[in-house]
């Protein structure tokens, strides 16, 4: 009696989390919104074009997946080596390495077409006339769900985040760019500015649906026994496990700044890192570097949130984003 | 490409900082071939965060061998690891070596713990009726493959930099006299070694079957990151999914960077 009894129990607990709605919503004032049937992402540069883990994890589970920065150009990147490893995450200098719009458009976007999962196509300009011009080839194609604007690689540009520094700069491209799309717009900021608020602002105001952050944060590693940088670059974008309280701090910052949802990106590793990310105000979160170590990491996230959303009593994963902010008296309650 | 978890059934040094880790894989292990890798997570923390691309040393039935020398804190870990503990690994992944079958005559040139694959594929070579030279070069004679752990057949040459065992020098100077002999030459090791036997077969033995297994740094094994390209006379390709094993005359050596 008692097992059948516990059966039942189980369920009904398991209907509960079924009935856990994990969608969201980006873009709500485009010409087609993106719907997110759960809100994490694969973050770009870390995900190729998703055919690549296409092959070993089911890639149609993620709420969306954004490629790799894309160039009007082909790029051949930087020399080697690329990547180095630091305590708790990794520095990487790609030099944006990519195919190039043209054959995006031609080669993977039929691909992304036969997808459930939405692909968002991230864009990083060498001029800033670049991004309206890629915004326009990839309107209305099928298979592109969004788009991200990279405004903030800290590779490729001499001197580092030159737009993604200025706010003025970051609202012209982003307006320049919402006048050649009806996709809907994500804008990633850098966290290496001095004005993180006022570049959102900025943003917002040219009419971004949604804005991203942080990409990686500049950073250097020295081989000892040689003397020299051991990127051959010299220096090269911090990921990882190592910048998760930075990004949370300015999505905490952020995401009270702007009404547009907030994407929170960095040193995802586990659904806890998920959730403190949406406390934080986040309505949805990427996983990057931590996709490299363990490859099931968003689609681990994906399978907890219903239960983190039930255990606290809500019915859409909505409800957690900005629980951590000052004004909410759930956070003031002891 | 898949996703395993071995379970370690051996582990011997053999060498000093050098174990012999034996894995459980199941049936993969009898599709693995030496060039090919496993990635291995080292640990379940953040620090070492990347999995550790490892050699297929050798294959037997569903085991596969990984040769690992201590050098950083991922492959201390490896060599720390006890019979009955559990390794999460993805693979095997890459390209391996493709034994040449009209060759009767094979030279293998490795540099450092590079010798691993080679040992693999050179017993494969002796199986199929070939006469095997390997030839490996050390630092010092500490640090150079036990001969007495290869087969009773195998040609063994021996260079050290500070000639504390065999020939004085690069191994690629040692092996000079057996280009022309070999039908087909395999290299694998620190990019020095791979490059030094790229340039020599160039001049002197143009067009002689020739594959090398380059180490390149990576991060995802699956060819999404693109840590670890290699330029190649065209394009370039990707040593974790391409590679790591390419044709010889395919890499453009002039625009690596030592």
């Amino acid at each position: 009696m008692s097992g059948v009894a516990s059966l039942g129990a189980q369920d009904a607990y398991e209907g509960a989390l079924s009935s856990v709605d994990l969608s969201v919503e980006i873009g709500v004032n485009a010409k087609v919104p993106l719907i997110l049937k759960n809100p994490v992402m694969a973050a770009s540069g870390t995900f190729g074009y998703g055919v690549e883990y296409a092959k070993l994890i089911d890639v149609q589970r993620f709420g969306a997946i954004v490629s790799k920065s894309i160039t009007v150009h082909a790029n051949r990147g930087h020399r080697g080596p690329r990547i180095v490893e630091t305590p708790a995450g990794m520095l990487n200098a790609i030099g944006l390495q990519n195919v190039g719009v043209r054959r995006v458009i031609k080669e993977m976007a039929p691909i992304w077409a036969q997808w459930d999962v939405p692909v968002v196509v991230n864009i990083a300009g060498e001029t800033a006339g670049d991004y309206a011009r890629m915004a326009a080839d990839l309107d209305g194609v099928p298979g592109v769900s969004g788009l991200e604007l990279n405004i903030s690689c800290p590779n490729v540009w001499e001197g580092g985040q030159v737009v993604g520094e200025d706010a003025a700069a970051a609202g012209a491209i982003t307006h320049d760019v919402r006048a050649h799309t009806g996709l809907p717009v994500i804008v990633k900021l850098s966290p290496g500015v001095a004005d993180i608020r006022g570049v959102a602002r900025a943003a917002e105001a040219a009419g971004a649906d949604a804005i991203s952050l942080i990409n990686t944060l500049v950073g250097m590693k020295i081989d000892t026994r040689t003397a020299r940088p051991a990127l051959a670059h010299g220096t090269g974008g911090l990921s990882g496990p190592a910048i998760h309280p930075i990004a949370v701090w300015l999505v905490y910052l952020v995401s009270q700044e702007v009404n547009v949802p907030v994407v929170g990106i960095g040193g995802v590793a586990s659904p806890d890192d998920a959730v403190e990310f949406m406390l934080a105000g986040a309505s949805a979160v990427q996983v990057g570097t931590s996709t490299f170590v363990e490859p099931n990491t968003a689609i681990e996230i994906i399978d907890r949130l219903p239960e983190v959303v039930r255990s606290r009593g809500y019915q859409s994963v909505r409800n957690l984003v900005g629980l951590a902010h000052p004004a909410d008296p759930a956070v003031a309650a002891p | 490409m898949s996703r395993i978890l071995a379970m370690v059934v051996g582990n011997k040094e053999i060498m000093p900082a050098t174990h012999v880790v034996r894995l459980r894989v199941g049936p993969i292990g009898g599709q693995a071939s030496p060039g090919q890798f496993l990635h291995i997570r080292c640990g379940d923390g953040h620090d070492p965060l990347l999995r550790r691309p490892m050699s297929v040393y050798r294959t037997e039935g569903d085991v596969i061998e990984i040769l690992v020398r201590t050098m950083g804190k991922g492959s201390a870990w490896l060599n720390d690891r006890r019979i009955g503990d559990e390794l999460d690994c993805l693979g095997p992944q890459g390209r391996g070596f493709r034994l040449d079958p009209m060759a009767r005559h094979l030279l293998f040139v490795g540099g450092g713990h590079g010798v691993a694959p080679l040992i693999g594929l050179a017993e494969q070579a002796l199986a199929k009726g070939s006469s095997v030279t390997l030839a490996v070069g050390a630092s010092t004679a500490s640090l150079v493959f036990p001969a007495g752990l290869l087969p009773a057949q195998v040609e063994y040459l021996v260079a050290t930099d500070d000639g504390s065992a065999g020939y004085r020098g690069m191994v690629t100077d040692l092996v000079e006299d057996w280009l022309g002999w070999a039908d087909a030459i395999y290299g694998y090791g620190q990019t020095p070694t791979v490059e030094a036997l790229a340039d020599k077969m160039q001049r002197r033995v143009p067009r002689k079957p020739g594959q090398v297994a380059l180490e390149e740094r990576m991060a995802c094994s699956t060819g999404a990151c693109l840590s670890c390209m290699v330029e190649m006379r065209r394009g370039q390709l990707r040593a974790c999914v391409d590679g790591p094993v390419f044709d010889i005359y395919q890499v453009a050596w002039d625009q690596r960077t030592a």
